[in-house]
C-alpha cells in the first residue's frame, strides 16, 4: 500500500468516532444472525432512505439551502425506474443510473433559476416542484397511472440473479449507502470542505478568496438531487408499486427530519437519522392510531436531549468516555522571505467608473490607475462613494457605465470569485469571516485557491494549507493559541488581522482594504501601517479606504478625494489636504467663499 | 476504558439491542392452534376514517368467533403510504402462522401488498374497491365489496334510469379509488347514453371545492356524480347547500358512512343520494339491527357498510377455519370456492376474487334520515 494512502487510512481511523464502529459491527451482526424477514426489510429501507438523506444534507447541511424538492427527485428517480422496469423491461443496471441522471438533469434545469433565490424563496420555489411534479404523477394516468401509481416492478436483478429479500438486498443497498457516504465525505473532507463552509455561512467572504459560492450550491444541489433519484430507484424496486405518495409532502418531512435528527453535516448523522427514523413507527405499531403520536413524542424528546442532532451527541459521549489530547498546533514556517509575491508590473486602469443607486449617483466618472507597488488611499466624506468603488473594482456591484482593466482584461462586472482569482484580495469595513471556523481555517480556506485558481479544491491536504495559514497569522501578529480560537470569540483587532492574513493568502496583486485601522490601538496600527509598507515595497498594489488622515498620509503614496461620488482631488497627501475642495468636502465651504455664508 | 463508561457503552449496546428489534416490543404473537388473523387497515391519514371502520368491523368478527375456536389477531396501522402497509405485511408474515390477512381499503396500499402475497401465498380479504386488485390474476385477493364495475354500474343506472338525468358532471379524487370510479363513471354513463359535461379530478386535501362547483352548473350539468372520500365529500356538500347547487346530488360510497353524515347538517344532507354494497344504519333486517346495536355498544359509533363488510368477511374466513382451512392455502381455496350468507348480503368469488355483487343507492330523507331507495343485486 503506498505510504500516502495508509497515512490517510491512519488519519482516516484515528478520527473515527468508536461508537460509530461499534455501531456498524452491532448492526453487521444484527442483520446476519439475529433479523428476521422483516428485520432486514426494515434495514433494507432505512438504507434507501440514508441514502436520500446523504444526499439531502448536501444541499440543507452544507450548501444551507433549505430544499423542499428532495422528495421530487425521490419520486422522480422512483417513477423512472418503474417505467423503464414495467414499459421497456429494461434490468437494475440500467434503470438506477438512468434514475440517478433524471434527477440530477431536473435538478440541474430548475436550478438555474431556483438557484438565485433566498432563504424562504428557495424553500417556497422548491415546494412548488415537488407539488408540480406530484401533479404530474397524479394527472397524468396515460404515462404514471394515476393515483394507484405503476405496479410491477420487478426486483433488482443483477446478472441473472433476482435480489428479492433477505442478507443480499440488505448487501446491496447498504453497500450503494457506502458508497454514496463515501464520495458525500470526500467531496465534504479538506481545504473542500472548508470552502463549502465559508460559501455557506459567509459567501461574501468565500467570493472575496476566489470561491464561487453559486457553482458550489449547484454543485451540491445536483449531487443531493441524484442521491435522491438513486434512492427512489431503489425504492421502486423494493416496493414493486410506485404511486403519487412517493411525492407528497410526508417524504419530505421524513428526509428533514432524518436529517435534523441524525446530524445535518455528516454521513453518519443521515445514517442514524434514517436508521431511526423508520425504525421508530415500527417499534410504536402496537400503539394503533396512537403511534403517530408516541411517534412524534419520541422526536420531540430526541431534538430536545440532541439538539445538534445524534451526531453532535455521540461526539460529546465520545469526549466523555475517551477524551482526548486537542489537535496538535501545525508547525509554523520559520519568518523568513516575502508576505507577497505580487510582480511589480501589475496595473489596475479605472477608466469613468459609474455606479447609481436608483436617484442617487454613488460613483460619477471616476478614473484613475494603480500600479504595482503603489498604495493608493482613498478619502471623502460618508456616503462619498469610496466603499462603492471597491465594491466595483471586487465584483459585490455591478458597474454602470466605465471599464475596470486589470492587466489589459476589463473585469469590470465580472463575479466576486473571479475577480479574486485574477488576483484582487480584499478586506471589508467590517470584518467578514467564518464566524464558526478557527483563524486558522479562516485563512487556510483562502490558500487553496490561490494555489489553484481553476478550481475551488487544489487537492492539497488541509493540514498542508493550514500551515501555511498559520505563517501568515503568525507574521500578522496571531498567537498559535488564538488561532485555534473561533474567530467569533477573538477581539475586534485580532479579527481584522486574520481578514488581512486571508486575504494576502490568497496571494493577490492588489489589495483593497475598507477602513483597516478602525478600532485598532496605536501599537495595532503602527504594526499594520509597517505590515502594508512591506507589501508595497514587495511589488503588491494598494487601495486603502481610511478616515484616519494621520495614518493615510503616513501610508499612502497617493490619495484620491471623493466627494458625492467623484474625484474633486487627487495627488500627494500634502496637496490633497490643502485642496480647497476637499476642506470644502469635509468641513463645508470657507466663510467668503462662493456660496457659504 | 473507566469501569463507569465500559458500563454505559454496555447499557447502550444492549438498549440498541432491544430498541432495534421490534419483536421484543409489542404483544407477543402467535400461539400454538389458534387462528391468526392480523388487521393491517390505515388508523391514521386520510383513510383513517373507512379503515377505523374496518378494523371495527373486523375486531367485531374476531370476537364473536363462535366457542371453541381460538382467534389470535393485532390491529397493525397502515398509514398512508404503500411501503407502511407492506412493512406491516411484512412484519406479520415474519412472526409465521398466519391464516388470513385483513388488508386495507387503501387501493394502492393494496397493489403493492399482492405481489408479496403472491408470493408468501397468504390470502388478503379487503373491502378495496380499486377495480385493478381483481384484474391481475392474483388468486390471493378476496373482495368483499363490490368492485366499481359493479359500484358504478349501480351509480350510474340510478342517475340515468332512476332520476332521468342525462347531463351529469362528475368529480371525482385523484386518488386510486377516485380515478378507477371516474373510469368506470365514464363507461356506463356512455352506454347509457348519457353525456358527462363536465368533470374533474380533485385533489385529497383539497378544501375549497366551490370552483369545482361553479364550473358544473356553468356547464349545464343536470346532476352532480361524486367519487369521493368521506371527508371532502363532506366538505363539498356543505359548499354545495350554501350555494343552493339546484340539482341532484349522487356520491359515492363514503356519503353512506354515518360519520360522513355527521359532518353535515341534516338540512345539508337533504335529498342527497350514494350508492354503497349496503346501509346498516338504514336496515329492518332483525340481524343487522342485533348487530348495528352490538357495534354501537362496543364503539359507541355508528357503523357503517365497511364495518358490516369488512365483519362479514372476516365471518366468511373462520367459518371455513371452523371447517377446516387452517392454513393459508386452505384457506385460498375455501374463500375461491365458497358461498357465505352474511348480514349484508350473500358473498362469492366469481372467480377472480370479487365476493360482493350486490349494491343499493341510499338516499338521505328531508329530515336528512338515510333510507334505501333502491337495490342493484347480482350486477358483477
Amino acid at each position: 500500500m503506498p505510504t500516502a494512502w495508509r497515512k490517510n487510512a491512519a488519519r482516516a481511523a484515528a478520527g473515527l468516532n468508536p461508537l460509530y464502529a461499534a455501531g456498524t459491527v452491532f448492526l453487521v451482526v444484527y442483520a446476519l444472525v439475529f433479523a428476521d424477514s422483516y428485520d432486514q426489510r426494515i434495514l433494507a429501507i432505512a438504507g434507501i432512505y440514508a441514502l436520500l438523506v446523504i444526499g439531502y444534507q448536501l444541499v440543507f447541511g452544507h450548501a444551507g439551502a433549505i430544499s423542499l424538492a428532495q422528495a421530487a427527485f425521490f419520486g422522480l428517480g422512483a417513477y423512472v425506474t418503474a417505467l423503464l422496469a414495467t414499459r421497456l423491461g429494461l434490468p437494475f443496471l440500467v434503470t438506477f443510473p438512468a434514475s440517478l441522471a433524471a434527477a440530477a438533469a431536473l435538478a440541474a434545469l430548475v436550478a438555474l433559476p431556483v438557484l438565485r433565490l433566498e432563504s424562504h424563496y428557495f424553500a417556497l420555489a422548491t415546494l412548488a416542484i415537488g407539488q408540480a411534479a406530484l401533479a404530474a404523477a397524479v394527472n397524468w394516468e396515460s404515462l404514471t397511472g394515476g393515483g394507484g401509481g405503476l405496479g410491477g416492478v420487478p426486483p433488482v436483478s443483477l446478472f441473472g440473479f433476482a435480489i428479492t429479500r433477505g442478507v443480499w438486498l440488505l448487501a446491496l443497498i447498504w453497500g450503494l449507502v457506502a458508497v454514496g457516504g463515501a464520495v458525500a465525505w470526500l467531496l465534504i473532507r479538506g481545504p473542500r470542505g472548508l470552502a463549502i463552509r465559508a460559501a455557506r455561512e459567509a459567501p461574501m467572504a468565500a467570493g472575496a478568496v476566489g470561491i464561487d459560492a453559486g457553482r458550489m450550491r449547484f454543485t451540491l444541489f445536483v449531487l443531493g438531487a441524484a442521491y435522491g433519484g438513486g434512492a427512489g430507484a431503489l425504492h421502486a424496486h423494493l416496493l414493486g408499486v410506485v404511486s403519487p405518495e412517493v411525492l407528497r409532502l410526508p417524504v419530505m418531512v421524513s428526509c428533514l427530519a432524518m436529517t435534523i435528527i441524525g446530524g445535518r453535516t455528516r454521513v453518519a448523522g443521515a445514517i442514524i437519522g434514517a436508521l431511526l427514523l423508520v425504525h421508530l413507527p415500527e417499534w410504536f405499531r402496537f400503539a394503533e392510531r396512537f403511534g403517530p403520536l408516541v411517534y412524534g413524542l419520541a422526536l420531540l424528546a430526541t431534538i430536545i436531549a440532541a439538539p445538534d442532532g445524534l451526531t453532535g451527541a455521540a461526539a460529546r459521549l465520545r469526549q466523555f468516555l475517551w477524551p482526548g489530547a486537542p489537535p496538535p498546533p501545525p508547525e509554523i514556517p520559520p519568518r523568513a522571505g516575502s508576505l507577497s509575491h505580487a510582480p511589480a508590473s501589475t496595473e489596475l486602469k479605472v477608466s469613468d467608473l459609474s455606479k447609481r443607486f436608483g436617484g442617487v449617483a454613488a460613483v460619477r466618472d471616476v478614473s484613475f490607475t494603480l500600479r504595482g507597488g503603489e498604495i493608493l488611499g482613498l478619502i471623502g466624506p460618508n456616503g462619498s462613494g469610496k466603499t462603492t468603488i471597491l465594491n466595483l473594482i471586487t465584483g459585490i456591484e455591478r458597474p454602470d457605465g466605465g471599464r475596470i482593466v486589470l492587466n489589459g482584461e476589463d473585469i469590470a462586472g465580472w463575479n466576486p470569485h473571479r475577480i479574486a482569482r485574477r488576483g484582487i484580495g480584499r478586506a471589508f469595513q467590517t470584518p467578514m469571516l467564518v464566524e464558526s471556523m478557527t483563524a486558522l481555517d479562516n485563512v487556510a480556506l483562502a490558500n487553496q485557491t490561490a494555489l489553484n485558481a481553476r478550481a475551488y479544491y487544489p487537492g492539497r491536504r488541509l493540514a498542508d494549507a493550514r500551515a501555511e495559514a498559520a505563517s501568515f497569522l503568525d507574521r500578522l501578529e496571531i498567537g498559535s493559541s488564538a488561532m485555534h480560537r473561533r474567530v467569533a470569540e477573538l477581539p475586534h483587532g485580532a479579527r481584522r488581522r486574520v481578514e488581512i492574513a486571508r486575504a494576502l493568502a490568497a496571494h493577490p496583486r492588489i489589495l483593497v482594504l475598507d477602513e483597516p485601522a478602525a478600532g485598532l490601538d496605536e501599537n495595532e496600527r503602527e504594526a499594520l501601517r509597517s505590515t502594508l509598507r512591506d507589501l508595497a515595497a514587495q511589488g503588491m498594489a494598494l487601495i486603502v479606504i481610511e478616515h484616519d488622515f494621520h495614518f493615510l498620509s503616513g501610508l499612502a503614496s497617493r490619495l484620491i478625494c471623493l466627494d458625492a461620488g467623484q474625484v474633486i482631488a487627487q495627488g500627494t497627501a500634502d496637496a490633497v489636504r490643502r485642496n480647497r475642495l476637499v476642506v470644502a468636502a469635509f468641513f463645508g465651504p470657507t466663510p467668503g467663499e462662493d456660496g457659504a455664508p | 476504558m473507566r469501569p463507569i463508561q465500559t458500563t454505559i457503552a454496555m447499557i447502550a449496546l444492549a438498549a440498541a439491542v432491544a430498541l432495534i428489534h421490534p419483536g421484543l416490543i409489542g404483544p407477543a404473537m402467535a400461539q400454538t392452534g389458534a387462528i391468526r388473523i392480523p388487521v393491517l387497515v390505515p388508523l391514521t391519514g386520510p383513510l383513517a376514517l373507512e379503515g377505523t371502520s374496518q378494523r371495527n368491523g373486523a375486531v367485531m368478527a374476531l370476537t364473536d368467533a363462535p366457542v371453541g375456536v381460538r382467534i389470535e389477531y393485532e390491529v397493525l396501522d397502515t398509514g398512508a403510504a404503500p411501503e407502511t402497509a407492506v412493512n406491516a405485511l411484512e412484519r406479520v408474515l415474519a412472526r409465521g402462522g398466519v391464516s388470513v390477512i385483513v388488508a386495507p381499503i387503501f387501493g394502492a396500499q393494496m397493489l403493492a401488498m399482492l405481489p408479496i402475497a403472491a408470493e408468501r401465498k397468504v390470502p388478503l380479504i379487503t373491502i378495496s374497491g380499486t377495480a385493478q386488485l381483481t384484474e391481475m390474476g392474483n388468486p390471493y385477493v378476496f373482495r368483499f365489496f363490490p368492485n366499481d364495475s359493479v359500484a358504478k354500474t349501480a351509480h350510474a343506472l340510478y342517475v340515468v334510469e332512476a332520476l332521468g338525468k342525462k347531463r351529469p358532471a362528475v368529480l371525482f379524487q385523484t386518488t386510486a379509488y377516485g380515478q378507477s370510479g371516474r373510469q368506470h363513471l365514464a363507461a356506463n354513463f356512455a352506454r347509457l347514453g348519457a353525456t358527462v359535461v363536465f368533470e374533474e379530478g380533485l385533489d385529497i386535501n383539497l378544501k375549497d371545492f366551490l370552483p369545482a362547483l361553479i364550473k358544473a352548473k356553468q356547464a349545464n350539468a343536470d346532476a352532480l356524480v361524486l367519487q369521493l372520500h368521506a371527508a371532502p365529500t363532506a366538505l363539498l356538500l356543505r359548499q354545495a347547500a350554501s350555494m343552493g347547487l339546484g340539482i341532484p346530488i349522487v356520491a359515492g360510497s363514503a356519503m353512506h358512512q354515518p360519520t360522513t353524515a355527521a359532518l353535515l347538517q341534516p338540512a345539508e344532507r337533504k335529498g342527497v343520494c350514494a350508492e354503497s354494497a349496503s346501509s346498516p344504519v338504514s336496515s329492518i333486517d332483525p340481524a343487522v339491527e342485533r348487530w348495528v346495536a352490538a357495534y354501537r355498544r362496543e364503539f359507541g359509533a355508528e357503523p357503517d357498510d365497511f364495518a358490516l363488510t369488512q365483519y362479514d368477511a372476516v365471518r366468511m374466513a373462520i367459518d371455513a377455519a371452523v371447517q377446516g382451512a387452517r392454513g393459508p392455502e386452505e384457506m385460498r381455496a375455501a374463500l375461491a370456492s365458497g358461498n357465505f350468507t352474511g348480514l349484508a348480503m350473500t358473498y362469492k368469488s366469481d372467480g377472480m376474487g370479487n365476493m360482493a355483487h350486490d349494491a343499493i343507492i341510499m338516499c338521505y330523507d328531508d329530515q336528512g334520515r338515510p333510507r334505501i331507495d333502491r337495490r342493484y343485486p347480482r350486477l358483477g
